[in-house]
């Protein structure tokens, strides 16, 4: 307002934009930090928050669980090991499911509704290529599973230390844990991540894509399941590695040194099969979503 | 420099020859890319973008083979025919999202959100969901996310599908605007010729992959050596007067046409109109119309020189 008590409204008009353009590793990273949001459910409104929060409450919640115990149980034992937390590696074995029950529901949010609603024509029509979008929306999930996967193995870690009566010690024994359980929970993530996305590009439905991926994991685990303990052989052998959620298991047991299951394939066969499978679906995943992006 | 140059391409799917040598060239301002349904418009577009390669020929745009790196689209724009808006999300947050994509730093990308939205109408509106709008406001949230990064060029897919005459009108009035007061080139893709005739400054004609007619709109709808003469009543009695003064005459109902009329044949007409007492209700010079332009084959000297 003006000394005479008089505004004025200019419209300038249109603006030309003369500023920075950015490269496309920050184009990358928007479609990164979107779908991390997504997976969050950050920036929806309530109802989208509630399937992501409640999967992750289910995944953390178990090693959330161990650790009030082993703090309640530990003070009023007489005998410190009454109460034992479980392994790293057992600790990875429970925690497949609810891991491979957020990836099932959550994963495809961060593509499905894309393709639903035809936003892919505008990433097509953006400086950035189908490859950019889904490794973006790839990297963003595995982000969000490798968070899950980890915190509750360092949170055990974390308990395991501080429960050490010698510190230095403890460390120097137990150092070779740290690179073991990120490198299993890597492996965890990945998996699922791209199996995941994967089924989830064949649908632009959510609910599809969740029940595809529940049929592959469960339906693969029951005749890896009968195979594995109903028969012997190389065909049984072959046909366990259906059961994708045992070969995972196997995996990572493999990686801490633990005892396998005596019916089970060796531990780098597993994670072979795994690393195969995933290089092939991942590059697969990729070749779909270039069709897709490009109409 | 055109910001378009199309150069002997051809482009086939399976045995369906979508385009077959087409060259023409989009210059600067509102371009109309006309056509039926099969035409080639749409996979001239995807051509456009680089989303397809040519079979044969080559495609330049903004002076960058289209085979080329993907960054030439920093500097361009679209808006696809179909749906493509996130029914969840708002309309502020989307466009940020989609100028950051094409290149803005995420402050600048928000305020040039705030400010497109603004251009089209719906500052208001901005932070509601966009499954909430109407037929109209998702048209213009589609143009404003085409234009939100600032391109030199945008390519508009049927701008004006789905809307009432209202919002259509509206719709090209604002297209018009964006190519005449924001200095963004345009191309629309359209099957409708009046959207072409009351925005475009140019237009190409394609038909079953071939390019029928390109220039200038005003070029293609100017006047023609013959006159429309309509009447009140009495047609009839006027065509036999202009007959037995020996001049052509085609009678439709109340509309008599005279073709290749010379300045004197004026005079003629004139006595004639006051002999026989008719009441005269129009004359004027017949112009092109896309209409005519569309359907007749164009002559090759005609095409080549386009």
């Amino acid at each position: 307002m003006n000394a005479s008590g008089r505004a004025e409204i200019f419209d300038l008009g249109y603006q030309r934009y003369e500023g920075e353009r950015t490269g496309r590793w920050r184009r990358r990273r928007a479609i990164w930090r979107d779908g991390v949001r997504i997976s969050l459910g950050l920036g929806r409104g309530a109802g989208a928050k509630v399937a992501p929060w409640v999967l992750i409450a289910f995944s953390l919640a178990p090693a959330a669980v161990l650790i009030v115990l082993a703090a309640f149980l530990g003070s009023v034992a007489t005998n410190p090991d009454d109460f034992d937390l479980p392994s790293y590696a057992e600790y990875y074995e429970f925690a497949i499911i609810p891991l491979a029950l957020f990836a099932a529901v959550i994963a495809p949010l961060l593509v499905c509704p894309d393709r639903r609603s035809g936003v892919l024509s505008l990433y097509a029509a953006r400086p950035i290529t189908p490859a950019d979008y889904v490794a973006s929306r790839w990297t963003a999930f595995l982000t969000v599973a490798l968070a899950l996967a980890w915190i509750p193995e360092a949170a055990l870690f974390a308990w395991n230390l501080l429960d050490a009566r010698n510190t230095g010690a403890w460390v120097s024994d137990n150092w070779d844990v740290v690179p073991r359980f990120l490198l299993a929970g890597a492996v965890i993530a990945v998996f699922l991540t791209t199996l995941t996305l994967f089924v989830a590009s064949f649908t632009s439905r959510r609910a599809y894509a969740a029940i595809g991926t529940f049929a592959v994991l469960f339906v693969g685990g029951a005749v890896g399941g009968i195979a594995r303990n109903n028969f012997d052989g190389t065909l049984a052998d072959v046909l366990s590695q259906a059961d994708l959620l045992q070969a995972l298991v196997n995996t990572q047991r493999w990686i801490f040194g633990a005892q396998l299951d005596e019916h089970s394939v060796p531990g780098p066969v597993s994670a072979l099969w795994l690393a195969a499978l995933t290089v092939v679906l991942a590059a697969w995943l990729l070749r779909r979503t270039d069709r897709m992006v490009r109409g | 420099m055109p910001l378009v140059r199309v150069s002997g391409v051809s482009k086939s799917f399976g045995a369906v020859r979508a385009l077959d040598a087409a060259s023409f060239e989009i210059d600067e301002g509102v371009t109309g890319l006309l056509g039926s349904n099969g035409a080639g418009k749409t996979t001239s577009l995807k051509l456009f973008m680089g989303l397809l390669e040519p079979d044969a020929g080559s495609i330049e745009v903004l002076g960058r083979d289209t085979r080329g790196s993907v960054e030439y689209r920093m500097r361009i724009g679209y808006s696809p025919e179909h749906e493509c808006l996130p029914p969840g999300a708002s309309a502020a947050e989307f466009l940020a999202y989609m100028a950051e994509l094409s290149g803005l730093p995420r402050a600048a990308a928000r305020l040039r959100a705030s400010d497109l939205l603004r251009h089209v109408g719906l500052f208001e509106e901005r932070y509601r969901p966009m499954g909430t709008y109407s037929t109209g406001m998702k048209q213009r949230v589609k143009l404003a996310q085409a234009l939100v990064h600032d391109p030199v060029l945008a390519f508009l897919d049927e701008p004006t599908a789905g809307l009432d005459p209202l919002g259509r009108r509206d719709m090209l009035e604002l297209i018009r605007r964006v190519g005449r007061d924001f200095g963004i080139s345009i191309v629309i893709s359209t099957h409708l010729m009046g959207d072409v005739e009351r925005t475009c400054d140019a237009v190409v004609v394609l038909g079953a992959g071939k390019v029928l007619r390109a220039g200038a709109v005003a070029g293609l709808t100017e006047e023609t050596e013959s006159v429309l003469v309509d009447v009140v009543a009495g047609a009839d009695a006027l065509a036999r007067g202009l007959t037995a003064r020996g001049m052509e005459v085609q009678v439709d109902g109340n509309r008599l046409t005279l073709p290749r009329v010379s300045s004197d044949d004026y005079d003629v007409l004139r006595d004639a109109i006051v002999e026989t007492g008719v009441l005269l209700y129009r004359l004027a010079p017949e112009r092109h119309s896309l209409a005519a332009v569309f359907d007749a084959p164009p002559a090759e000297t005609e095409l080549e020189a386009s």
